[in-house]
């Protein structure tokens, strides 16, 4: 088969099953604690600022639809503002265009998962088949521009919004967060998943005190660190760099589990 | 899918919504409590719809180049190890992402997208079954699908679950600090404009001066700066493209 059919074939399907289930999950966010939703916190923050009115909506998912599509262009890579905005704010939009009844657009689950699988159908399919037709030009300013930019974006800029965000939140979450955040970017390459499991044991303790499900939870944290530790040869490279003796049983596990560091 | 959908064919106007709204029909009837829309088991299953969505994604990534759901960086991770073949540095980072989300998800009632899904599915996971030298999954869109959708299932599951042991269970009144998170994720995406700017600055001086007026005129017409600053770039660099290294 064509190659160019093949995508546009698989974006369909792909489209609609991401339309499907973020925009669902979205407006079961508005129903939250009580029901599980899905989606984040800016995400429910955005739609919350342009509520009610279809036009911000729409022009908010078209700004990041400009940096999903330059983004798919010279890298393919479709940015993940794709599930967390344009899919969203284009469905609240759709179903908005004729009701402004947020409790029958926004917030109903049924109504945002059916419009969104259409938007979905549409987005990933124009993102995924009209990429490839940009010009030479324009995808080498989309991966000398945005590619820097997104990564520093994601280390160092967004580790230190959530230090200071932890920090701010009282000394036993900025201890935690930032010791978990210091840890975190040794062994995971990047300290936001150490940080905010900081602060999701902090203010867990700071307002259940240590009972059973925050120990587990501290406990099931350790865990993971020691995991990703061994996984990614961590401790092989600090042996290395404090010039003390490798035991060769640590080397020759580390060789049987294909765990040594790169 | 359920029996609410041979009720709407009655035409039985909604409960909740206003008069109005009778008349424009199923889309617009709103569910109730304990319909499936908002059950407790209907999360696994849009999980498993997004995540099978997701990880296609990344099959289309892998053969075709185009199409994984994420951001340039992480993305770039992935790509490392498909030219190289070491997949560390994208497990480690998908996995330690996915674990934490799932841990944090059902604490806060929201289940982070980015990490647990698109980063945790879409990258951390292709990375460890293409390390792990299964290349499969992510070869055969018929398989891929299955795959995703399984993933999702299993991570909606482990949501529920420890909902109930958490949130759910007698005297747990916390949302572990889910107020804090909401506010730095919320002053993240503010910091993108700048940065693209910085960055077609240092990429010649007609992109960096493009980039520059798109921001300022998007910033004058109250649109989110990030775009003006993407548009501006890409339009000076049509005409004055980026001289090669």
């Amino acid at each position: 088969m064509n190659e160019t059919l093949t995508v546009l074939l698989e974006s369909l399907v792909i489209g609609g099953l991401i339309g499907f289930g973020a925009s669902a999950g979205v407006a079961r966010m508005f129903h939250a604690p009580k029901v599980q939703g899905m989606g984040a916190f800016r995400t429910l923050g955005e739609l919350n600022a342009c509520q009610n009115d279809p036009v911000a909506h729409f022009s908010f998912g078209l700004g990041f639809l400009f940096n999903a599509w330059s983004s798919a262009v010279g890298t393919g890579a479709l940015t993940s503002d794709v599930d967390h905005r344009i899919v969203p704010h284009w469905s609240a939009a759709v179903a908005m265009a004729k009701n402004r009844n947020l409790d029958a657009t926004l917030h109903n689950p049924r109504r945002m998962a059916l419009t969104g699988t259409v938007v979905g159908m549409l987005l990933v399919t124009l993102l995924n088949t009209t990429a490839a037709s940009i010009p030479h030009s324009l995808q080498e300013v989309a991966a000398q521009v945005l590619g820097p930019a997104s990564e520093w974006l994601i280390n160092p800029v967004m580790p230190i919004i959530f230090w200071m965000a932890a920090v701010d939140a009282g000394r036993r979450t900025g201890a935690w967060g930032t010791v978990l955040g210091g840890l975190g970017h040794l062994v995971m390459g990047n300290a936001v998943p150490g940080i905010v499991l900081g602060i999701v044991i902090g203010k867990g303790v700071d307002d259940l005190g240590w009972t059973k499900v925050t120990k587990s939870l501290a406990g099931v944290v350790i865990a993971l660190f020691v995991a990703s530790t061994f996984l990614r040869g961590v401790d092989i490279t600090l042996l290395e760099q404090m010039k003390v003796h490798i035991p060769h049983w640590l080397t020759q596990l580390h060789d049987t589990t294909g765990t040594k560091p790169q | 899918m359920t029996d609410t959908s041979t009720a709407a064919a009655g035409g039985i106007p909604a409960q909740n919504s206003g008069a109005p709204e009778a008349r424009s029909g199923f889309l617009s009837r709103v569910p109730g409590e304990g319909s499936f829309w908002l059950a407790e088991w209907a999360f696994p299953v849009f999980v498993a719809c997004l995540a099978a969505g997701i990880f296609t994604g990344t099959h289309l990534y892998y053969v075709y180049d185009t199409g994984v759901f994420n951001d340039v960086a992480v993305a770039s991770m992935l790509k490392a190890g498909m030219q190289n073949g070491s997949y560390g540095a994208a497990a480690a980072f998908g996995a330690g992402f996915l674990f934490a989300r799932i841990i944090e998800g059902p604490m806060v009632g929201i289940l982070d997208i980015g990490g647990s899904l698109q980063t945790g599915v879409g990258i951390g996971i292709p990375a460890m079954l293409l390390g792990a030298g299964f290349t499969a999954p992510l070869q055969h869109f018929w398989l891929a699908v299955p795959v995703g959708a399984l993933l999702g299932g299993l991570i909606g599951i482990a949501i529920v679950v420890i909902r109930r042991a958490t949130v759910n269970s007698t005297g747990g009144t916390s949302t572990f600090g889910a107020d804090v998170m909401m506010g730095a994720g919320n002053s993240a995406g503010r910091y993108l404009g700048p940065l693209v700017i910085i960055s077609a600055a240092t990429a010649s001086l007609p992109v960096g001066l493009g980039s520059t007026i798109g921001a300022l005129l998007f910033y004058k017409w109250q649109k989110p700066l990030t775009g003006g600053a993407i548009i501006g770039a890409m339009l000076a660099g049509l005409f004055f493209p980026i001289p090669g290294k």
